[in-house]
């Protein structure tokens, strides 16, 4: 008797048409697909993506040269000179992330005490040649200024609960 | 001993403590952990900072760990609820002013108040008012000062009193108000002055050289010795990306207890000194040329061959630094005896050597340095010990304070940092004259010696100071650098050793360098092989291979313009000669003149070696940081060279094995100063005219130091200048500020009057070791002066 | 003046070191540094009212102590001033006793008067307010005040001027 049905139902691709219910329920409803590269997926305000380095309003970096971001890298990624600058003040003569070790666990933006390094929401970057992946603190800077609003309205949004 | 012994309870682990010892050390003892601040166990208890609170039975508050003492069948709490809770309120009051800038501040990460703040302080503040500032102060190139995170444990103050002798820094005002600093603007000049950076718990005062370079966590700690003085205090030198970033002490009762001089935490700047050289040279017609080591230890090879080979062996000669190591000296003079000569020095600030042959086996302190502390009696001959061996006059100030008496002979008076019984300042000429006279107020008698002390004059003081030497327990005569570089310095010696053996004293001597005492067991000497082994034929030395010119030399860490006695006579036998190989870590305007091959060798904490302090300890270390650029550690460019030379017994792996093998040979031999000196011959020593006084300051005695900038910015630092007492001034119709020129066999230098009452008559104070004076003849010796 | 030396001791006046003198005598003599308020304050009275570093290291020369440790009391004790301050050192308590019958009063009365505040002197160089001067222990009859080592008590405004009044 099941060798019967068995048969009829390989006869009639019933089980093709199984699957293609499936298939076809999807076709009929709205999509949720995003059109990457035309549309883009919607972002937290905590989103990890390219670091920065940002200013004070009056263009003073804010990056004090503490090396914590540096201590707690996981991946190692974060390499920082630091000297004594003509005004007496403790700043960076380096600041280095090396993007192909770093995992962007946001360690370093969470144990910088003067929010100086953050993640911004930019994740469509790339390099092209040896060493372009190599942010170094101009270039990390260049980033912090270009969107700085940005970052400042992120972190205003997730002061409450820092 | 028992009865002093009394049983005590600390968190229920009975313990034993001597009778007046604190709380706290016993429990240090044990290994149980107090907080504290203001308590350090070298210094004296303050009792102002209130961390160490413990709850002792019967007693109805919690009490300071540091001001009690113990006592017997008492019990101890330091966890409890009560010692808890004494402890989180005191640590609440010191954070209440202490600003939160530890992500800026150079002792975070090792900071007592952070770590104690996370063992013992609560994790919110309550305070809700305005911190107080307090500005800075500025107390010189060394220490970096950060005020308003002073929490007033007075460590440094007390420092300043009880170990480095001057008071310079101090508490004013009161309350909210009260300050730690000089109160007026003033540099803080101790030669020790570098020790209140590690005993201060937080971040006022930190070092300014380092400032802000590096956080502690990024650095590896790494054991290494000092390298320049007699005392090889340990050191941890604190390394990163194999660059050397600071220098701390390490402790080591024996040795430097837990300080070091800031001659030694500071120098390292001298490694990455500006004119470091990086890679070997070589001057082919007249011109320098960088190439690699292959090329420039063959040409250094065929030079040294041509040399031996056209003029003889007898025209080698090697001059080495005594701060190189053990594995250095032996290799060079191996090297130079291989080749057939015996002329290989590093006494290089000497200029009497006639009795070198029945010096002992090396010139040692004649006791340990820690037996210092126990000595009755001090005579310092020629010895500005404060400013040469900076720990060991720590020792003698300890006895002074305990009662020693320390009486001085010198030709310019010291300023020490405790006071002294005596003090003998009198022309270089005459300081013979002075010992002399005390060693026949001591009743030196017998043979030769009427007749030398015959037209001794015993004056007063010198009956003063031989009453002293023969009545106290302990003492000693210490020879110091000025009598070393006297041009009598054998009969300084031999009078010493008479004083010595008639009043039962210690005849000591404070050797150059860090390794002085182990160049005469390496055996860099004319007369002696290693190991003190008696050669038959003596080389020439120091002062003879510089007065009569050698047709080629070695220089090992030697910059003899201003390492040697007689810098014309170097300056100019060194130009003079065909073939001049510099094994060197900086490249010198002068060296480009007269060397023909530069070897780039590294200095302390970058190659291993061992050095023999002045109580013959041998300490060994291993390299810490990497050279710089191109350069390789001595012993092993040495090596290559005797490869290259085909000499016998330069087959080495690591420097491990040449101290071993030297080791051997030295066995169980221990040098006795009393046996080591002959009698003086002659005691005339009157000279007409003005004698001049060399000395060479502290922060110039070697290369590396001379390039430390921030020692170079202190007041110790300084450049010649002709010092002299208004007699001899007002003779000469010189005045403070003019210009005089200064003239001594056939080398002239323009110097600025300077009034020193210090200086006695007929003479003036001319540094040695300093770029003002360089192409000036010997350092103690005829002068000319005249308006310039 | 005495004889100079070339020592910083030459600051002092002759006088001055004859006072210390006698004080230097009530110590024993490795305690010399005990003689160091008693010969400040003499400095201090001669130099009309106030010490400089020249005077500081003067005492800290002739007694033998570091000089830090002069300017550590000198600091430390509210009775040294540092800066020049006028001739007339007014001193008005203001601990609890003097407070509750009124010295807030009495102080606002006297600068309104010489139209200076506390801590500070008058332009004439005649009077001096002296800043947070705590209890001198005349509870008994407060308000009070002290007026170049006097005590002046039960003090009122019309009482005020008159003492103030008198003063050359």
């Amino acid at each position: 008797m099941s060798g019967i049905r068995y048969f009829f139902k390989s006869f009639m691709l019933w089980e093709l048409l199984t699957g293609l219910r499936l298939t076809g329920r999807y076709l009929f409803r709205k999509k949720f697909t995003v059109q990457y590269p035309e549309e883009k997926a919607p972002q937290s305000p905590r989103f990890r993506g390219l670091h920065a380095l940002r200013r004070y309003p009056n263009g003073e970096e804010r990056c004090i040269a503490c090396k914590l971001c540096e201590a707690v890298c996981p991946a190692l990624a974060i390499t920082i000179d630091s000297h004594r600058r003509e005004d007496g003040t403790r700043r960076t003569t380096r600041y280095d992330i090396d993007l192909t070790k770093c995992i962007f666990c946001g360690f370093c933006e969470e144990s910088c005490p003067v929010d100086s390094i953050v993640e911004t929401r930019i994740y469509e970057y790339h390099g092209e040649k040896r060493g372009d992946l190599l942010m170094t603190k101009e270039k990390l800077l260049e980033i912090g200024d270009k969107v700085e609003a940005q970052i400042a309205a992120d972190r205003a949004q997730d002061a409450f609960y820092r | 001993m028992s009865e002093d012994l009394l049983n005590i309870e600390i968190n229920g682990q009975p313990l034993q403590a001597r009778r007046g010892a604190m709380i706290i050390e016993a429990a240090d003892a044990a290994g149980i952990q107090i907080p504290r601040f203001c308590y350090h166990k070298k210094l004296s208890v303050a009792a102002n900072c209130r961390m160490c609170l413990v709850e002792v039975e019967k007693a109805p508050k919690p009490l300071p760990a540091c001001a009690t003492p113990v006592a017997d069948g008492m019990k101890v709490r330091t966890r409890s609820a009560l010692a808890r809770d004494g402890q989180r309120s005191v640590m609440e009051f010191l954070l209440i002013n202490h600003p939160l800038d530890c992500p800026i501040c150079d002792q975070g990460g090792e900071c007592e108040l952070q770590d104690v703040a996370m063992g013992f302080g609560g994790d919110i503040s309550r305070f809700q008012e305005r911190k107080r500032v307090v500005k800075d102060k500025d107390i010189g190139p060394l220490i970096a000062t950060d005020m308003t995170r002073c929490i007033h444990c007075t460590r440094c103050v007390r420092f300043g009193e009880e170990i480095a002798g001057v008071r310079e820094l101090g508490a004013t005002g009161r309350g909210e108000d009260m300050e730690i600093g000089t109160f007026v603007e003033k540099s803080v000049d101790s030669e020790l002055s570098g020790n209140v950076i590690d005993l201060c718990p937080v971040g006022a005062l930190t070092s300014k050289p380092f400032r802000y370079s590096a956080r502690s966590w990024e650095m590896v700690q790494r054991s290494t010795i000092a390298a320049h003085d007699a005392v090889g205090s340990n050191l941890h030198v604190h390394v990163r990306r194999n660059r050397v970033m600071r220098v701390v002490p390490r402790e080591n009762e024996d040795v430097n207890e837990t300080w070091i001089s800031d001659r030694d935490r500071f120098s390292y700047e001298g490694l990455y000194s500006e004119d470091r050289l990086s890679a070997p040279a070589i001057k082919r017609g007249g011109s320098w040329a960088d190439v690699d080591w292959d090329v420039a230890l063959d040409f250094a090879a065929n030079g040294i061959r041509r040399v031996v080979a056209e003029r003889g062996a007898q025209q080698l000669g090697a001059l080495a630094s005594p701060n190189s190591t053990l594995e250095e000296l032996c290799l060079l003079q191996k090297l130079l005896r291989g080749m057939g000569s015996s002329n290989v020095d590093h006494r290089l600030r000497q200029a009497d050597f006639s009795d070198q042959d029945v010096a002992p086996l090396f010139p040692w302190l004649g006791q340990s340095i820690a037996d210092l502390e126990l000595l009755d009696a001090v005579l310092l001959v020629g010895a500005d010990v404060r400013k040469e061996q900076p720990l060991i006059n720590n020792r003698l100030r300890k006895a002074a304070l305990r009662g020693a008496g320390i009486m001085v002979v010198n030709a310019l008076e010291p300023n020490f940092n405790y006071p002294t019984e005596a003090a003998m300042i009198v022309p270089p000429g005459d300081m013979p004259g002075v010992l002399a006279g005390i060693a026949k107020a001591l009743g030196v008698r017998g043979g030769k010696r009427d007749k030398l002390l015959e037209s001794a004059q015993v004056e007063p003081a010198h009956e003063a100071i031989a009453e002293r030497l023969k009545n106290a327990g302990r003492a000693s005569v210490l020879v110091g650098a000025f009598a070393t570089s006297h041009p009598q310095a054998a009969d300084l010696r031999a009078l010493a050793g008479l004083i010595c053996e008639a009043a039962d004293a210690a005849l000591g001597y404070l050797p150059a360098g860090a390794n002085g005492a182990g160049a005469w067991l390496a055996g860099a000497l004319p007369h002696r092989g290693p190991a003190g082994q008696m050669l038959a034929d003596a080389g020439a030395d120091a002062q003879a291979m510089m007065h009569d010119g050698l047709a080629g030399y070695v220089l090992l860490g030697v910059e003899p313009e201003l390492d040697c006695w007689d810098s014309a006579a170097a300056s100019n036998s060194l130009r003079e000669a065909d073939f001049v190989v510099a094994l060197t870590a900086y490249r010198t305007s002068e060296m480009d003149e007269y060397a023909d091959v530069l070897l780039p060798v590294s200095l302390f904490a970058e190659t291993s070696g061992t050095f023999v302090n002045a109580e013959g300890r041998w300490q060994s270390f291993e390299a810490v940081a990497a050279p710089v650029g191109d350069a390789r550690p001595g012993w092993r460019v040495l090596r290559v060279l005797g490869n290259l030379l085909d000499l016998e017994g330069f087959v080495y792996t690591d420097s491990q094995q040449i101290r071993d093998e030297l080791k051997d040979k030295v066995g169980e031999a221990r040098a006795d100063n009393n046996a080591a000196w002959r009698e003086p011959s002659r005691l005339d020593g009157k000279r007409s005219g003005l004698t001049r006084i060399g000395d060479v300051p502290v922060y110039a005695v070697d290369p590396v130091v001379r390039r430390g900038k921030a020692l170079q910015g202190t007041r110790d630092a300084c450049d010649a200048r002709l010092g002299l007492n208004a007699t001899v001034a007002a003779k000469l119709g010189l005045q403070q500020g003019d210009r005089a020129r200064v003239t001594q066999e056939g080398g002239e230098v323009v110097l600025e009057v300077e009034l020193d009452t210090r200086v006695p008559d007929d003479c003036v104070h001319v540094r040695a070791g300093v770029p003002g004076s360089v192409g000036l003849g010997p350092c103690i010796g005829e002068i000319k002066i005249s308006k310039a | 003046m005495s004889e100079a030396t070339g020592r910083k001791s030459d600051s002092l006046s002759a006088h001055a070191r004859e006072e210390i003198d006698r004080w230097l005598e009530r110590y024993p003599s490795d305690q010399r540094q005990s003689a160091v308020l008693a010969a400040l304050q003499e400095v201090q009275h001669e130099n009309g009212g106030f010490l400089t570093r020249e005077l500081m290291d003067g005492v800290a020369d002739y007694i033998g102590m570091p000089e830090i440790a002069v300017y550590e009391v000198a600091s430390f004790y509210s009775m040294f001033e540092l800066k020049p301050v006028g001739r007339h050192s007014i001193s008005v308590c203001t601990n609890i006793s003097c407070m509750l019958c009124g010295s807030d009063d009495i102080l606002e009365y006297i600068e309104k008067k010489l139209g200076i505040k506390l801590g500070e002197s008058t332009a004439d160089g005649k009077f001096f307010l002296k800043k947070e001067e705590e209890c001198l222990a005349a509870c008994r009859s407060a308000p009070m005040m002290q007026v170049d080592h006097v005590y002046y008590e039960d003090l009122t405004p019309a009482k005020v001027d008159e003492i103030l009044d008198k003063l050359e």
